[in-house]
């Protein structure tokens, strides 16, 4: 029905009947699916393997913190309702709901990312103990015991939980701070007295790129964050 | 405005009843999933396997309703299952790739109830009981027929030998099940290949090999004993 949409606009089709843009939007995200399919392999296969730090075990449940956590995610999953209410409310050429629910899913993406930016502070900074030592931080590089050499600083070994857990939630941070900044452009333009219905498209193929954030974060918070406290 | 037009704006208001209820479902299986981690009632099987259906149903929802393939021609659908398909299969493809799986072929924990005997060849780190309590050997030593403890001090906990033996490892863990007798020993051979090997640990508590757990990796792979 969307399709049909598009032909009343006078969108470009392709000889398929599907309007380009909308053609060119599902191929990025198929080759972002092998992207972030390429980047949660890699975590969970490592993750196996990344039991222990040079010799030190690690309870990544110590680091996270599970409840800021499941709030970011139920955030994100309001944001995507009111994406699909901005593009509803476009087609239906109702501009003043599609700028409310643009701004609706710009603010809780923003709280998306503050969130993140809150957790990746206090997971590299970790938690203060009773003696008053940094403790259960989560960096690319961790503390492994002394050092071989007498007289050198303690070992620092590359860290692979920390960095495959940065690289994942990073990278998926960094689509929804794309996604933010391209809906934060469609509130500015909404403005301009410029936007109509014939932009239905453009603003569907932004929803399409903003759910497809949202179901990364589906897979992310139960493999990612989740699982660490099934065992 | 056309028929046509006037179909789109009763199908698209329609669409605000499902995108909401949809919403709802998706707030609720998260909500579900968080309470099973918490409660911790399930085993970590029945746990994994739980996350993994109500991620691909979460994951389903917003992919038919939300970014409109039940209404879009099926052409979307195979370009984005092109990029899924191939990103499991990736998965996959790493996971069956790598490495041989280790095998534990032999698990043993001893207790070392040797008692002292005159005249008897002892090593450094030689364990011997006597008069109820255990010692270990500071030198090596032939034992005199009477019994001085010289060579000896004393030790506090039980000896035990623990010995295994696996085809291929890079890490190994074995620690005992009994909170009452704790122990935690990892391992991380030079030689990963044909590891043979043994230590002797000293223990609160008298105990067999069922006692303990060890577990094993190699590369991506990991055994467990029970």
């Amino acid at each position: 029905m969307s399709d049909a949409h598009a032909l009343e606009h006078h969108e470009p089709v392709t000889s398929t009947g599907i309007p380009s843009k909308k053609v060119l939007m599902w191929a990025f995200l198929g080759s972002d699916c092998m992207f972030f399919g390429t980047l949660i392999s890699t975590h969970l296969i490592y993750r196996k393997i990344s039991g222990t730090v040079g010799g030190n075990a690690l309870d990544i449940r110590d680091i996270f913190d599970i409840e800021l956590t499941s709030f970011s995610t139920f955030i994100l999953l309001a944001s995507s309702l009111f994406m699909a209410l901005a593009v509803s409310a476009i087609h239906k050429g109702n501009l003043n709901s599609t700028r409310w629910m643009l701004f609706g899913t710009i603010i809780f993406g923003s709280i998306f990312l503050a969130c993140q930016v809150y957790e990746f502070t206090h997971f590299v900074h970790g938690k203060e103990n009773a003696s008053g030592d940094r403790e259960h931080q989560l960096t690319l590089k961790a503390y492994a015991g002394e050092s071989e050499e007498p007289g050198k600083d303690a070992e620092l070994k590359p860290h692979v939980f920390g960095s495959t857990f940065y690289v994942l939630t990073g990278t998926h941070g960094t689509h929804v701070a794309i996604g933010v900044f391209w809906l934060l452009g469609w509130l500015v333009y909404s403005f301009t007295g410029k936007m109509s219905p014939a932009d239905a498209m453009d603003i569907e193929c932004c929803g399409l790129y903003w759910h497809f954030v949202d179901i990364v974060w589906i897979i992310i918070f139960p493999v990612v964050y989740l699982m660490e406290y099934a065992f | 405005m056309s028929g046509h037009a006037e179909d789109t704006l009763e199908e698209e208001s329609k669409r605000f009843f499902t995108f909401f209820n949809l919403s709802m479902a998706l707030v609720a299986i998260t909500g579900l999933e968080i309470v099973i981690i918490y409660v911790q009632t399930f085993d970590g099987a029945t746990i994994i396997a739980t996350l993994f259906a109500t991620s691909i149903v979460k994951f389903i929802g917003v992919v038919w309703w939300f970014m409109h393939l039940k209404w879009d021609k099926f052409l979307n659908t195979v370009l984005f299952l092109m990029g899924l398909v191939i990103a499991l299969a990736t998965y996959f493809a790493v996971i069956y790739m790598a490495d041989v799986h280790p095998e534990v072929e032999k698990f043993e924990v001893t207790e070392l109830k040797q008692e002292w005997a005159a005249g008897a060849e002892y090593s450094k780190g030689d364990y011997v009981l006597y008069e109820g309590s255990y010692y270990k050997s500071k030198e090596d030593h032939k034992a005199p027929e009477e019994c001085s403890l010289d060579s000896w001090e004393k030790v506090q906990g039980i000896p035990h030998r623990i010995a295994w033996k696996i085809n291929v490892a890079d890490l190994v863990e074995i620690n005992s099940k009994s909170p009452a007798n704790p122990f935690f020993h990892l391992d991380l051979p030079k030689e990963q290949e044909n590891i043979d090997e043994s230590e002797v640990f000293l223990l609160t508590q008298s105990a067999t090999t069922e006692d303990f757990r060890i577990k094993v990796r190699s590369e991506a792979y990991w055994t467990e004993n029970q």
